[in-house]
């Protein structure tokens, strides 16, 4: 990883990635990347779309670091935030419990985290479930809770997988409001999805095809 | 600090598992060792009495210890390897994540000994004591480590099935020449001279430390591994 010039947060250059399938003896390679580039500057609010399997979901992971690429470069800040499509949480852990964790992940003050943590469970309006444990959660609060920990250091770089999925409207709406609230204060956000009805928020709209991004 | 007590926390909330930790090393001391002294006959192996029970003690903690540590880094992989990204690093984590699972391996080792301490009469309860714990660091590290690279829960608890059943039949006391892989080998050696009233020589303990050293180290080693950044 190597830290971005100070006009772009996220710069993702020839990116290629093959899965392998198979037994060794009859090993067959897919390509879901095949020199994938896109650009996220900051206060940008940017979308990557494409079909299912269309490879969305690798690049994501690629850019965070859970999946090595095999070419290509990435170039993004050190202070990132990450929702990944299925919520990654701990279900025998309550919502507070989580917060704690990524706050000292994080390398936030206990007065930061605080004050960071409230805004937050305010502005998604899931206050009541601060004690309760992931298991017990509806799958729109999990999701709540997902984003919200993605948040909380107020990253330069913001990365979405279909963060909405399992939002009611209501929710769907002050996402968008979030996101650009955010993008306003000069966030760099890339929302990944399947479907991107909200086309007019969008600063640049990528489709990924044929393992390739192009701007749609 | 927070996340080891954090992880603490998460293991303590799931009863059932704590009650199985608590109730297979029991009921197996108690129920299983003339089995696997005849067990033992049929394979070549001279383990009987005491002895017998005192394995069955070290076996049953390893079980239920690898059984868990394999499910606890597993099942909390995706969201472990989430929190290394975002600043925690792997190596920390992988230590919260072993350390709260230690928890698990003394518990299970606990319930063994004191089954075994009702049901013998052993000389060194200490020296016991000492290699039933051993079993159950040495199989919890095997977890994790089938945990930290395994993907598909079926899959993973089949290979620490595989382990442990590899281990058993070709180890002291079943087996006619114990085999050298053996992963808990000096780990049986002293259990099974606990139960024969004897005492095990220093070489014995060394080399038992040595391999539970091991096993954690690499257990700490696999997790970090597999929870890096690939970027």
């Amino acid at each position: 990883m190597t830290e971005v010039a100070v006009d772009t947060v996220l710069s993702v250059e020839g990116v290629t990635k093959a899965f392998g399938h198979g037994p060794p003896w009859h090993r067959r390679s897919v390509e879901v990347l095949r020199g994938a580039t896109l650009q996220v500057n900051p206060g940008e609010l940017v979308g990557l779309v494409g079909e299912n399997g269309s490879g969305k979901s690798v690049l994501m992971k690629i850019v965070v670091g859970l999946l090595a690429r095999d070419g290509g470069t990435v170039q993004r800040p050190e202070r990132l935030g990450y929702c990944p499509q299925q919520p990654l949480l701990w279900d025998k852990l309550t919502v507070a419990e989580h917060f704690e964790l990524f706050a000292e992940a994080y390398d936030l003050d206990g007065a930061a985290a605080a004050a960071s943590r409230d805004g937050l469970i305010e502005e998604l309006q899931f206050v009541k479930y601060l004690d309760y444990r992931v298991e017990d959660l509806s799958g729109g609060t999990r999701q709540k809770l997902n984003l919200a920990l993605a948040l909380l250091h107020d990253p330069q770089l913001l990365l979405l997988d279909e963060p909405y999925s399992g939002f009611d409207w209501e929710t769907y709406l002050r996402f968008w409001e979030m996101a650009e609230e955010r993008r306003s204060r000069g966030m760099g956000i890339l929302v990944v999805s399947h479907l991107l009805a909200e086309r007019e928020r969008l600063t640049r709209v990528y489709e990924l095809r044929d393992g390739r991004c192009e701007v749609a | 600090m927070t996340r080891t007590l954090a992880f603490t926390r998460e293991q303590l909330r799931a009863p059932f598992a704590l009650a199985l930790l608590i109730a297979v090393p029991a009921l197996f001391v108690a129920a299983a060792a003339g089995v696997l002294a005849d067990f033992a006959r049929a394979l070549g192996g001279g383990l009987a009495g005491d002895a017998a029970a005192s394995l069955g003690a070290g076996w049953a903690a390893a079980f239920i210890a690898g059984s868990l540590g394999f499910f606890q880094a597993a099942s909390s992989r995706g969201a472990d390897r989430r929190l290394a990204l975002a600043g925690a690093g792997p190596g920390r984590v992988a230590a919260s994540r072993i350390l709260a699972s230690l928890a698990l391996a003394v518990v299970a080792a606990a319930a063994g000994f004191i089954a075994l301490q009702l049901r013998a009469d052993i000389v060194h309860p200490w020296h016991a004591a000492a290699a039933v714990l051993a079993f159950a660091l040495i199989y919890l590290s095997v977890g994790v480590v089938i945990g930290s690279v395994v993907d598909g829960a079926l899959e993973g608890s089949l290979a620490v099935a595989f382990v442990f059943l590899l281990d058993v039949f070709s180890g002291p006391g079943m087996a006619e020449s114990p085999a050298p892989y053996s992963v808990s080998r000096k780990a049986a050696d002293v259990l099974i001279a606990s139960g024969l009233g004897e005492a095990s020589p220093g070489a014995d303990w060394l080399k038992l430390g040595a391999a539970v050293t091991i096993a954690l180290a690499a257990a700490l080693a696999v997790f970090a591994y597999s929870a890096r950044s690939r970027l």
